[in-house]
């Protein structure tokens, strides 16, 4: 049985919702939610069931639907997307299921518009995922962007909404473009542009460099990677939350698959350099992206901004994993392939996961602004529990998913610089080391402050004082992926085999077992993770530990905090921005914050002055990149301006011209 | 089912050492320093009676907080002592050692605790907490580099089998360069001078003190012990590590205790914004020695 074309029916039933009139809008967005988050259980099912083995039910072989008017649309899925779609299955259940009490508070905003498109959105990721041809995809891929788009677009009353969605519109155009440009590149060398017949392509080594090039720079824009990110932390602030939850958790990865693609079956990862970009760039947008993820004051930006960081991890072991298998070391290259699939899966639950309780937080209090909240795990104690899972999973700390990728990144990593030898090398992976080491300990900084703000001390603004808690749904949605982050992070076996499986290999070189030891060899040694065995010391140690703090006796005393002398008032806590102060001027070569102060009053020189501060950071590579190359579009369509005087003599005398030429050329031959 | 069960009665059996005599060490330390200093100084165990003394009294709260600011303490507490379960000194076993999960750990314990300094809603605590996610993300690459040159050079990522002994490599001008960056990064991790003063309670020079000012009893004391014990840990292993594997471990983290107490009588405590240099000195130390690892 085919069950992802059943799913695949339920999606477009769902997407019929946006036909229905605004009267029942509700009814069609009850009905439209629930259809998804069904059908996404289903190719979770299907994957899963897939990936493990288990036979029960199939995905597409290569099978062509054959549709009269449109040509052949061919659908065929292998492991390796069955990967993706697992998580993409997965968080849309779980996304769904939250949009069900989320999205209900848009209510005579087009609400039947946005479970229609919503459903739409997931339809085209299963379709870029189960796409067989080069046109197959690229239709899909479209689609996802136009989707995507006009959920981003949703609430255009707001001026910043249209401008960030229409600098994403122009963005992942440019991205097709580029991916365009390598299928033609492919298809034209290999006359056909089913997948099979795309891995048989008799490109030149030359063209193919062209190739590689084109489908890095369209799928590195996809996911955000650095210098092409600029859309990343404008579009998911404007969408709505559970929309930025699967394009940050899914859209993301289906890039990651589709650069898996031409990398593994159309382009090869033999050429050292290939790794060696694809490493550098992974690791430039990781360490960056983190940071700036550290300065923002917007609860949504911080996460975009984390997501390129994440973005940046998984290239990197993408990077090394081609640059291993350049080397030779295949077994030792799918331990950074399995890194890929791992932190990909880990990092679609948490960070949908995060968007999600952004959303709740946002809904609760009507702002995303860091500086207002504070002291909301008191007022949302579900909520608050479900983020700090988030949180530590980004922070990649044991226990979570989220430590899995990380370790296996840098585990493979280490075996590049054992394997490599060569001076060059060795001087890569220390950089890379120090990149790691910078972003993992910025990641757990950003994420101390972004739960320590928003979440503890107390409220920081009016915003806090009518805060409640998540309706239903949304519980169940938050606490659906938290609860995967904490068991795959104990019991990491099943996906590191999934992952195994899905890279064709059958447990080579990395392994897990069913009491969550996992493993993997290097050089010359293996090396072992085991959350359940420090999970039992842990609880060992925890239940000695907590003994003590047991009984009526120990917390009886509440007095307020000793502030020296005087009364401690809300204001005096630390600010997001002042917590992130000392690493705003430790890396201040690099952010080159702007500070303006002003002093509004000449009065004494020491004591009750008025001054205004004011700090921005200023977007580096709008200005160095973007806008150069926006001034240079300019200055080149003025100059074809000298052809286009809209003056109809000029037109016809073009005409005669070309008339001309034509004859010429015709005596000519 | 037995095995496991063996393995983590070894495990537990290893913190028991570590943890009653961190607080000797950290007794050592002081008197060390008061030496120095031409003062008598407090007693070696004079830690003991302390903690005792913050064991006894009463825990107070204030009322802004959550059950993160309890957390913190005991998490900080444990994570210090699953530490000193995969250092591995007693046998060889690696199920658990694993240096990147080691460090991880370590960063749970850091996690919790600055997120419990700024429940307090205290300007102190949100002090504390910003100086020490700057202080943690200067150390790190260092900590990452040190651990690549061991895993490097023994060819794993696990600590025992790091401090198994490979013969003639002690005095070789790797192993040199990286006993002294790691010793800076033992200093900064630690919250020792120049980086922190543990000694002080002012608002200019402290960072880990103030992450700790609002709690009490209890709490407290296991703050100060999860500290002790984790510096006791982390001398533990720069002795396996980087000195020769004919020293008794107790000598050594003896001679780490010494010199603590040298430096922090030598030198004084250094601007927050120069620990900057402080720290590139580390890296620069462990990228030299790894680079002329391979020559």
């Amino acid at each position: 049985m085919e069950l992802i074309f059943i799913a695949l029916g339920l999606y477009a039933l769902g997407t019929c919702s946006l036909l229905l009139p605004a009267r029942g809008e509700l009814l069609a967005h009850r009905a439209g939610t629930f259809l998804a988050a069904g059908a996404s259980f289903l190719v979770f099912l299907a994957a899963v069931d897939y990936l493990l083995g288990w036979g029960r039910f199939s995905l597409p072989q290569a099978g062509l639907i054959p549709f009269a008017s449109l040509g052949q649309f061919s659908l065929a899925a292998d492991l390796w997307s069955g990967f993706f779609l697992a998580l993409t299955g997965l968080s849309g259940t779980a996304v769904s299921i939250y949009a069900l009490g989320y999205a209900a508070h848009y209510q005579g905003q087009r609400l039947s518009l946005l479970t229609g498109l919503w459903n739409l959105f997931i339809l085209s990721m299963v379709l870029v995922l189960i796409a067989g041809d080069g046109f197959t995809f690229l239709v899909a891929w479209e689609v996802m962007a136009l989707a995507s788009f006009m959920l981003v677009y949703h609430e255009n009353e707001k001026k910043a909404t249209v401008q960030a969605a229409y600098q994403y519109m122009v963005m992942t155009h440019l991205g097709t473009a580029a991916i365009m440009a390598s299928f033609y590149l492919l298809g034209s060398a290999s006359e056909s542009l089913v997948f099979a017949d795309l891995a048989k392509n008799g490109l030149t080594e030359n063209l193919r460099h062209v190739a590689f090039a084109f489908a890095f720079i369209g799928f590195a824009l996809k996911s955000g990677l650095m210098p092409l990110h600029v859309w990343l932390p404008n579009a998911h602030p404007a969408a709505p939350s559970h929309v930025s939850a699967l394009m940050s958790g899914v859209m993301l990865k289906v890039a990651v698959y589709g650069f898996g693609r031409f990398v593994f079956q159309f382009l090869g990862a033999e050429v050292f350099a290939y790794g060696l970009v694809v490493m550098l760039v992974g690791l430039v947008s990781a360490f960056l992206g983190v940071l700036y993820a550290t300065m923002e004051k917007d609860i949504k930006r911080i996460l975009a901004y984390s997501s390129v960081e994440n973005m940046g991890i998984i290239f990197t072991a993408f990077g090394a994993g081609m640059l291993l298998f350049s080397l030779g070391q295949t077994m030792l290259s799918l331990v950074a392939f399995g890194a890929v699939l791992v932190h990909s899966f880990s990092h679609s639950i948490m960070k949908s996961l995060m968007f999600m309780s952004a959303g709740a937080v946002m809904h609760a209090t009507g702002t995303k602004n860091i500086e207002q909240l504070g002291a909301l795990l008191k007022k949302m104690p579900w909520t608050g529990a479900f983020t700090l899972v988030g949180c530590m999973a980004l922070s990649s700390l044991p226990f979570t998913s989220g430590i899995l990728g990380e370790w296996l990144t840098l585990q493979s990593l280490m075996s590049l610089a054992d394997s490599a030898g060569t001076q060059g090398l060795r001087l890569l992976v220390l950089v890379g080391f120090i990149l790691m080491g910078l972003t993992g300990a910025l990641a757990l900084g950003c994420f101390v402050r972004y739960f320590g703000v928003a979440f503890l001390g107390r409220r920081r603004s009016g915003a806090v004082l009518n805060a409640h808690e998540a309706t239903c749904s949304m519980k169940i949605g938050m606490g659906l992926e938290a609860a995967f982050i904490v068991f795959l992070g104990l019991f990491p076996g099943e996906l590191v085999s999934a992952a195994m499986h899905a890279l064709g290999t059958d447990f080579g070189s990395l392994r897990g077992s069913v009491w969550g030891v996992f493993w993997l060899r290097s050089m010359t040694d293996v090396a072992v993770y085991s959350p359940a065995l420090l999970l039992v010391l842990a609880v060992v140690l925890l239940a000695v530990l907590a003994l003590p703090l047991m009984g009526s006796k120990v917390f009886a005393q509440r007095d307020i905090t000793w502030n020296c002398g005087t009364l401690p008032t809300r204001r005096q806590q630390y600010t997001a921005t002042g917590l992130s102060k000392p690493l705003r001027r430790a890396f201040t070569s690099i952010l080159r914050p702007r500070r303006e102060r002003i002093f509004l009053t000449k009065e004494h020189a020491y004591f009750g002055r008025r001054l205004e501060y004011r700090l921005s950071l200023p977007e580096h590579f709008e200005r160095l990149l973007y806008q150069p190359a926006e001034h240079l579009l300019v200055r080149l369509a003025d100059g074809l301006r000298v052809v286009q005087q809209g003056s109809v003599r000029l037109y016809i005398g073009y005409t005669m011209l070309a008339m001309v030429l034509v004859l010429i050329w015709g005596w000519a031959k | 089912m037995n095995e496991i069960g063996f393995l983590l009665g070894v495990k537990l059996l290893q913190i028991l050492p570590l943890l009653l005599l961190a607080p000797l060490v950290a007794g050592i330390i002081n008197k060390v320093k008061a030496i120095l200093q031409k003062r008598q100084g407090a007693s070696i165990f004079q830690e003991y009676f302390d903690l005792y003394k913050w064991w006894r009294r009463e825990t107070i709260l204030t009322p802004y907080t959550s059950y993160i600011f309890i957390l913190a303490p005991v998490l900080y507490l444990l994570t210090s002592l699953m530490g000193a379960a995969m250092v591995g000194y007693l046998d060889g076993s690696f199920a658990m050692g694993d240096a990147f999960i080691f460090v991880c750990i370590l960063a749970l314990g850091r996690f919790f605790m600055t997120l419990g300094s700024m429940d307090s809603a205290t300007a102190f605590g949100g002090m504390g907490s910003s100086r020490e996610i700057y202080i943690s993300v200067l150390v790190e690459p260092a900590v990452m580099l040190a651990v690549l040159l061991n895993a490097s050079r023994y060819g794993s990522t696990t600590l025992s089998r790091m401090a198994i002994d490979y013969g003639d490599i002690y005095f070789t001008l790797p192993t040199v360069l990286a006993c002294v960056a790691f010793f800076l990064i033992m200093l900064a991790e630690n919250c020792r001078l120049p980086v922190d003063n543990p000694d002080t309670h002012l608002e200019l020079t402290m960072i880990h003190e103030c992450m700790t000012l609002e709690y009490s009893g209890r709490l407290l004391s296991y703050i100060h012990l999860g500290s002790m014990v984790r510096l006791v840990v982390f001398l533990v292993l720069w002795g396996n590590l980087y000195l020769p594997l004919a020293i008794p471990l107790a000598v050594k983290v003896l001679l780490g205790a010494l010199l603590i107490g040298l430096i922090e009588t030598l030198v004084n405590k250094m601007r927050l914004f120069k620990v900057r240099i402080y720290l590139s000195a580390a890296v620069v130390l462990l990228m030299v020695a790894f680079m002329a690892e391979a020559w």
